[in-house]
């Protein structure tokens, strides 16, 4: 697998592309800050739906136990799951009694997170993915490069030939409203088919024992709606203690992510409809190891926005898939390592911490210091890449020697001035796109001395 | 152990920390104009809307915003036992609409069957303009005590941006969204 920084150039070799990209998430950045700064109350929204949060984690324990008690009173079947194994099997349990050659889905990024997909697939069972871009990814073979956006990554192009090869549609018609209608007509043979519907969730009520789901296309309701079966599938984290909260999140969310003043669809799944059979799966997955840990829980406070991705000047030069995740960005680069430190211990240093990340977090998650606090973490349990920590080391004995560092300092600006041959060559990653700087004729401190 | 108490457990197990909930949101004093800000929310997310003086002046304009389609009320729906598929345009009633974006919100009381105001070609909704509320605080302030066995806040028609940002509307809901006021 390649790391970030491999993957990220693989992605900007692609110049126009990689421009359309930065372009396009800075577009969807600049919708948000403008509805955000329509309501005056922007600032208190943040800061009451963070309170919010705070305090159900804190109470998270009593919370589960309320929802689960209302939720099974109003005829919904509850579930708990540990990881992510066997929410999977859970799910395949309820199939397995139903039947069906398909089942239709709506996003949900914990079935992304536990790769329910892949492991339906392998038990025989035909998974429709209905979100259009998650749909458009699944032909493809892909993965959602976006949590909110999923096929952010492809021109209509690239869409207008996989819609070609899997609906028929004529060759090289590239037009989003054409193909849009072509999908369609295509899951709506779906929706009427299957038996089981799975959908996320959003935000989980304790008080009433519902949950909401919010989408644009209605995609999440045509499945419920109409399959004999529906299973939602959450992580312990979306709880919220009240339904007047919802006011709160849903304030929020959209506006949030894409500049929008609420979803075109935020359904309140309270009971089952008559002869409805309706399953709720609960899932830890790390959740609680997270919970745990003092400088990272706060990212359990994550409404999954992705107002984070758009705003982040590394993620939108380097695409959704050069991070290796189901949930890519900075909030995916804080979430990473707790499922896998090694595996993802590139991600934390994906990041300039910068912290526009924190800035536009509809739940004020701290995310650029978390990134730093996950640096601190993973070096120390030595997972660096073994230059990451020789440079560290190497600076670390330069900085804490004066001499040195003046002598440094006096060699490097002979160096460019000189020879800048040693710099300029494609061994130090500093020329990579750019050019070096001129060095100047003294330093600072000599400067600072000499000056009248 | 069961995964439910090995999940209780691993959060039984963690230092209590007392924080209180921050209460209701108080919205800041927004606007006068419900009504003229629930239009302007409405055209915003791509919805019609037809302000009419009595039934009759709605009917006339709905018959030109859908000229050779087939309308049906809920009841019709209901009671001619329709297949919700081959409707081409549902009218419906909304208990409220929320003037800062537009939405209405349905109950599955007044619906003939949840899927309906989804599968429909389009969809026309008459809410009375004296039930149009601010914000989405007095919104959940209205529904207080009322749970729904499903309910929605529903703003605008089907969208989708998913093939390289471009808007198109009629995803997989309705591919227009009508709102009559009364």
């Amino acid at each position: 697998m390649l790391n970030h920084a491999e993957a990220s150039e693989k992605f900007i070799e692609d110049a126009e592309r990689t421009t359309w990209h930065d372009e396009t998430l800075w577009f969807v950045r600049s919708k948000r800050d403008k509805v955000s700064k329509l309501l005056p109350e922007w600032e208190a929204l943040r800061e009451q739906a963070s309170l919010i949060k705070d305090h159900t984690l804190a109470n998270l324990g009593q919370y589960l136990e309320e929802f689960e008690s209302n939720a099974q009173k109003n005829g919904i079947k509850v579930h708990w799951a540990k990881d992510a194994q066997e929410h999977n099997e859970i799910v395949l349990s309820i199939i397995s009694k139903h039947g069906g050659k398909a089942l239709v889905k709506s996003k949900s990024m914990l079935t992304e997170e536990c790769h329910l997909n892949d492991y339906l697939t392998k038990k025989g069972v035909e998974v429709v993915d209905t979100d259009l871009g998650e749909r458009i990814v699944q032909f493809r073979n892909e993965v959602p490069s976006h949590i909110v956006l999923p096929a952010i990554h492809l021109k209509k192009e690239d869409v207008g030939e996989t819609f070609h090869e899997f609906l028929g549609t004529p060759k090289g018609n590239k037009d989003p409203q054409f193909l849009t209608e072509a999908a369609r007509q295509h899951l709506r043979g779906y929706f009427l088919g299957a038996n089981v519907a799975i959908t996320g969730v959003n935000f989980a009520v304790a008080e009433t024992g519902e949950f909401v789901v919010c989408t644009n296309e209605g995609n999440a309701d045509m499945g419920a709606h109409l399959a004999k079966v529906h299973i939602a599938c959450m992580g312990i984290e979306k709880m919220i203690p009240k339904r007047k909260d919802l006011g709160v999140f849903l304030r929020l969310l959209a506006r949030s992510a894409t500049g929008q003043l609420i979803t075109t669809y935020s359904s309140h799944f309270a009971k089952p409809r008559e002869g409805q059979e309706m399953h709720i799966v609960l899932v830890d997955n790390g959740r609680t190891r997270q919970l745990a840990r003092d400088e990272f829980r706060n990212s359990l406070k994550c409404i999954r926005c992705a107002a984070c991705f758009n705003t982040c000047p590394v993620y939108r030069r380097s695409g959704g898939h050069s991070y290796h995740q189901p949930v890519a960005g900075p909030i995916g680069s804080i979430l990473a390592p707790n499922f896998d430190k090694s595996a993802n211990v590139d991600l934390p240093f994906a990041s300039t911490l910068c912290g526009s990340c924190s800035n536009v977090c509809p739940v004020k998650i701290n995310i650029h210091e978390q990134l730093w606090f996950w640096r601190q973490d993973l070096m120390k349990d030595g997972l660096a890449p073994l230059g990451k920590s020789l440079s560290m080391k190497g600076m670390a004995f330069v900085f804490s020697n004066p001499t040195i560092f003046k002598m440094a300092g006096y060699m490097g600006r002979l160096v460019m001035r000189f020879a800048p041959f040693i710099v300029n060559n494609s061994l130090n990653p500093w020329f990579k796109q750019r050019e070096m700087p001129e060095a100047p004729k003294e330093s600072f401190q000599s400067w600072y001395k000499n000056r009248k | 152990m069961s995964s439910r108490s090995e999940i209780f457990g691993a959060i039984q197990a963690l230092e209590k920390r007392e924080i209180d909930h921050p209460g209701d949101f108080k919205s800041y004093k927004a606007t006068q104009d419900v009504v003229g800000d629930f239009k302007n929310s409405l055209s915003i997310v791509g919805a019609i809307c037809v302000d009419a003086e009595n039934k009759q002046e709605a009917a006339t304009r709905l018959s030109e915003i859908y000229p050779d389609l087939l309308r049906y009320t809920s009841h019709e729906v209901v009671s001619n036992g329709l297949d919700l598929e081959a409707i081409d345009v549902l009218e419906i009633d909304g208990m409220f609409g929320v003037s800062e974006n537009g939405a209405i919100w349905l109950s599955d009381q007044f619906l003939p069957n949840r899927v309906a105001p989804f599968i429909c070609q389009h969809l026309v909704i008459y809410v009375a303009k004296s039930e149009i509320l601010a914000t989405l605080h007095e919104a959940y302030e209205r529904l207080d005590g009322n749970y729904a066995d499903f309910g929605l806040f529903l703003s605008g028609p089907s969208k989708t941006a998913d093939i390289e940002q471009s808007l198109v509307i009629g995803a997989h809901g309705a591919r227009s969204l009508t709102i009559v006021l009364v």
